[in-house]
């Protein structure tokens, strides 16, 4: 109970002053925070396949692209709302997640990823190639949230997006399916000899992570106001994982903890050209090979050995 | 109608036959054991009964209904319960979710968390882990991760259980505590048992039949008694 009150104390904490900073920062910091709660939501919402079920999919980006393209061609075309259009995107992100998860999760594993990658490629293909429709890299014009543009207003659109999107994963991992991902994850095998319809769960976790990423892309579109291939683009699928593994897969904080330090990392060494998601590549392989559970282990060490140091201390104090 | 039926089952893997056409009743009730030389096929016959892997040929029926292509999640959910010889636990789970997962996948009722886990704190004392119900299960010892696997598998609330060398590594005094609780399992709590084990001295104790199986074939079927003075037994387990 204690544990649960912390969270919540933290959490409540992490809100207040989230929606207080941004009255003490300027248009770009703004921005940047923006952009990081873009990441959250999507590097919460990948790790709840690749952290919780193992599927390391390499198509959540892709789902982001669906979610932006889709809402941004439905207010440009049909003149939906924008709002309606986020909620519409977030479906279409669902259903096809959906799909691509019935036909590859049987598979799981290597195949899952390889196919997953493929699927992303198509999507960017397709959205570079339909000229007439995406106007491909030249980018689309979408309509934005909001009559009057303010980055106040998206700061917080975007913070309510990455709760809500913070809540579906939390309540999903605390729930009766969050048990079972981490079971399927274990050992398939066992998990269905206890009654576990694996194939369901890993659509299931592969449908809910898909929408979550058409959400994040839909938000994250009509705040740019002009959306590219660069969205459904490996690069960012890549920086998504970085995020994931270095800030530690299969933790509640992990993504969050990722998003933020290198998103903000990144703004200081934009100078340096695109090489900074080379540079966080090879982080997260040295990361994922000698700290698998990324910051949160790291910190989650420390403090264990911190705890041990003090339960010794009296016993070595004793004995001199 | 026998609890469990297989018939005329066949696995082949590649040019293997490793069952080639095994018959075998189970009555409700029942202590069986399965017995056989290394590489008999007694693992085979579990995996295809609990529908981790399919047979070649040949039916499974439960309930004379037959299950044979049934995936395996849904046999455990009909009632049929296996553990693994080698244990297979969810290691970054602790003990008392390792149980929760057997528990909430086999719900009649509604699901309420609280209850659930009652529950499995109460199989997890049963086996004898109630002290570890927090520890996270790559950190038990091989016996306790077998103790598991039986409490996982009763969770299921199992009609039959399928208990894969589960005495492996213990010692004497620990062997005779678990087959008083095997025994306890039937008794009270009328689950049958299908047994493999190698220790012969167990399922003379404990199993009221016992099924031969050697090369994939039903070598012969008996009282423990009948089994161990079998001329074709003592050829298959010593050779000529």
């Amino acid at each position: 109970m204690s544990q649960t009150k912390k969270i919540c104390c933290v959490a409540a904490l992490a809100i207040v002053l989230l929606s207080l900073l941004p009255w003490s920062l300027g248009v770009y910091k703004l921005h940047v925070m923006i952009v990081c709660f873009f990441y959250v939501m999507m590097a919460a919402s990948w790790n709840l396949i690749a952290g919780y079920t193992g599927q390391v999919s390499f198509g959540h980006a892709a789902f982001a692209g669906i979610g932006a393209y889709a809402s941004a061609l439905l207010s440009l075309k049909a003149g939906v709302s924008p709002w309606i259009g986020v909620i519409l995107g977030t479906l279409i992100a669902a259903v096809l997640g959906f799909c691509l998860g019935v036909i590859c999760l049987k598979m799981g594993g290597i195949y899952l990823s390889l196919t997953t990658l493929g699927f992303s490629a198509i999507i960017q293909i397709v959205i570079i190639n339909e000229y007439e429709i995406t106007r491909g890299t030249m980018g689309l014009q979408v309509p934005g949230f909001f009559a009057e543009y303010s980055k106040l207003s998206y700061y917080y659109l975007l913070l309510i997006g990455a709760l809500i999107t913070l809540a579906v994963v939390y309540a999903a991992i605390h729930s009766r399916l969050g048990v079972n991902f981490r079971a399927v994850q274990n050992d398939e095998r066992a998990a269905a000899s206890l009654g576990v319809n694996v194939v369901r769960v890993r659509v299931l976790a592969f449908t809910i992570s898909s929408a979550l990423a058409g959400f994040a892309g839909g938000l994250y579109g009509h705040y740019l106001l002009l959306i590219t291939p660069e969205i459904p683009s490996l690069d960012q699928q890549f920086l998504v994982l970085s995020m994931t593994v270095i800030g530690g897969m299969g933790s509640f904080a992990g993504p969050i903890i990722g998003a933020f330090s290198l998103e903000i990392l990144s703004e200081y060494i934009r100078v340096y050209g695109e090489y900074h998601v080379l540079v966080f590549g090879l982080v997260a392989l040295v990361a994922a090979r000698f700290a698998p559970r990324g910051i949160v282990g790291i910190a989650q060490d420390i403090g264990m050995v911190k705890r041990l140091r003090r339960l010794m201390a009296p016993a070595v104090r004793g004995r001199a | 109608m026998s609890l469990i039926e297989g018939r005329a089952v066949c696995r082949y893997f590649g040019g293997v036959n490793a069952l080639a056409n095994v018959n075998f009743a189970i009555e409700k009730g029942s202590i069986v054991g399965l017995i056989g030389p290394n590489g008999a096929g007694k693992t085979t016959l579990f995996n295809v009964m609990a529908g981790t892997i399919k047979p070649t040929t040949g039916r499974i029926l439960f309930h004379g209904e037959d299950v044979t292509d049934q995936p395996a999640y849904r046999i455990c959910r009909k009632g049929i319960a296996r553990t693994f010889q080698i244990p297979r636990p969810f290691g970054t789970m602790t003990c008392l979710e390792n149980v929760v997962v057997g528990i909430i996948n086999n719900l009649n009722g509604p699901y309420v968390k609280s209850d659930v886990e009652d529950k499995a704190r109460i199989a997890l004392k049963f086996v004898g882990l109630g002290d570890l119900i927090a520890t996270e299960a790559r950190n038990l010892n091989v016996v306790q991760k077998k103790k598991l696997e039986i409490a996982r598998a009763l969770a299921t609330g199992p009609e039959i259980l399928l208990l894969d060398e589960v005495l492996g590594g213990l010692n004497t005094q620990e062997i005779g505590e678990a087959i008083e609780f095997i025994r306890l399992l039937r008794d009270k709590q009328n689950i049958t048992i299908f047994w493999i084990e190698h220790i012969m001295g167990a399922i003379m104790q404990a199993a009221e039949r016992v099924i031969v199986l050697d090369q994939g074939t039903v070598l012969m079927e008996g009282t423990p008694r009948e089994v161990v003075s079998d001329q074709r037994v003592i050829r298959a387990y010593l050779g000529e």
